[in-house]
């Protein structure tokens, strides 16, 4: 790189085009829009966790992908690798947690209204 | 001792050497910052599934009796297009058009505070039907998840107005650019984040 370069013709600047961004929005709207169309339509709980849950899942990765530019090329791998890297985190500090109140509850808390009201609960 | 390095390259310190790359390392660095970030909303999410009972509502409302699903999904649309707005702004900065810059982020600007308009009201209309964040741990969770995304949204904001005065008064420098950049990486973590909550939150709690 040059001494004196010009910022505007750095790689981070460069990335974007309309048509991705455009493509992330619309591919993110449709996912999501997808996944509230699900919650209306009084589907068994897990068929519906599962179906919300892809579409969401499908809408982050569009966004990482559309919206953030992750790829393999060299300016953006790494960036790619520390989120690989962090997203083992991100399960085990939400996963551990919901286990161990699981397991904690079951043992200590007066469940009785839980079982009352017929709700099934995250930690379910 | 005579050394067999050669003088040239015994130099410490070389004048020619190419330049450090401010720009990439400041967006690294600020994307190691987002996944820390990531993980704060990671312990509100865990401390959310922990709260979302009957037990810790206290008598209270649960998240199906507390969320509008709806106005959840308008608000996705809302922060969504709010990112492209911005995104759109910053593809106008590879040719070095300013007002192009500035029109992007005046809409992503306008956009963001629609959401936060939105999730303002339902949050307040909450909180003056006796449902504040103090009437059981699950809604304190609840209003903790929302207002930290809120504010999250509000420093995004007020970002975006110290940038159009810089774009405005010192143009496309060096460390002008970087900011812009990282806003954006700021600006598209926030939808990315919101798509969790409404999954989490709007649909999946709102399901039960």
């Amino acid at each position: 790189m040059s001494s004196h370069y010009n910022p505007l013709e750095h790689p981070e600047v460069q990335q974007g085009t309309t048509g991705r961004y455009i493509a992330a929005f619309l591919a993110s709207a449709a996912l999501m829009g997808g996944a509230y169309y699900a919650s209306t339509q009084k589907l068994p709980f897990v068929e519906f966790v599962t179906m919300a849950a892809g579409l969401s899942l499908a809408a982050l990765v569009s966004q990482l992908v559309l919206f953030f530019g992750l790829n393999v090329s060299q300016a953006q791998i790494w960036k790619g690798i520390a989120l690989f890297l962090a997203v083992p985190l991100f399960i085990i500090t939400i996963g551990m947690t919901v286990w161990a109140f699981s397991s904690l509850y079951a043992r200590t808390m007066p469940m009785d209204g839980m079982v009352m009201s017929g709700q099934p609960t995250l930690l379910q | 001792m005579a050394s067999n390095i050669p003088a040239a390259s015994a130099v410490l310190w070389n004048p020619s050497a190419d330049e450090h790359d401010p720009i990439s390392a400041r967006t690294y660095g600020f994307w190691l910052y987002l996944i820390g970030d990531a993980l704060l909303f990671c312990g509100v999410f865990a401390s959310y599934a922990v709260l979302d009972n009957p037990v810790n509502a206290a008598g209270g409302p649960l998240t199906a009796q507390v969320i509008n699903a709806p106005h959840g999904l308008l608000q996705t649309f809302i922060i969504l297009a709010s990112v492209l707005a911005y995104s759109l702004g910053t593809v106008s900065l590879k040719t070095g058009n300013q007002a192009g810059v500035r029109l992007g982020i005046i809409a992503a600007l306008l956009l963001g505070a629609a959401f936060l308009y939105i999730s303002g009201s339902d949050l307040l209309a909450l909180a003056a039907q006796g449902d504040g964040p103090t009437r059981s741990a699950f809604l304190s969770v609840f209003f903790t998840l929302l207002l930290t995304h809120g504010l999250h949204m509000v420093f995004g904001i007020l970002w975006m107005l110290v940038m159009l005065v810089q774009v405005s008064v010192l143009g496309f420098t060096k460390d002008v650019v970087g900011r812009l950049l990282n806003l954006r990486l700021f600006w598209q973590f926030q939808a990315t984040m919101w798509v969790c909550v409404y999954f989490y939150v709007y649909l999946l709690g709102g399901s039960r």
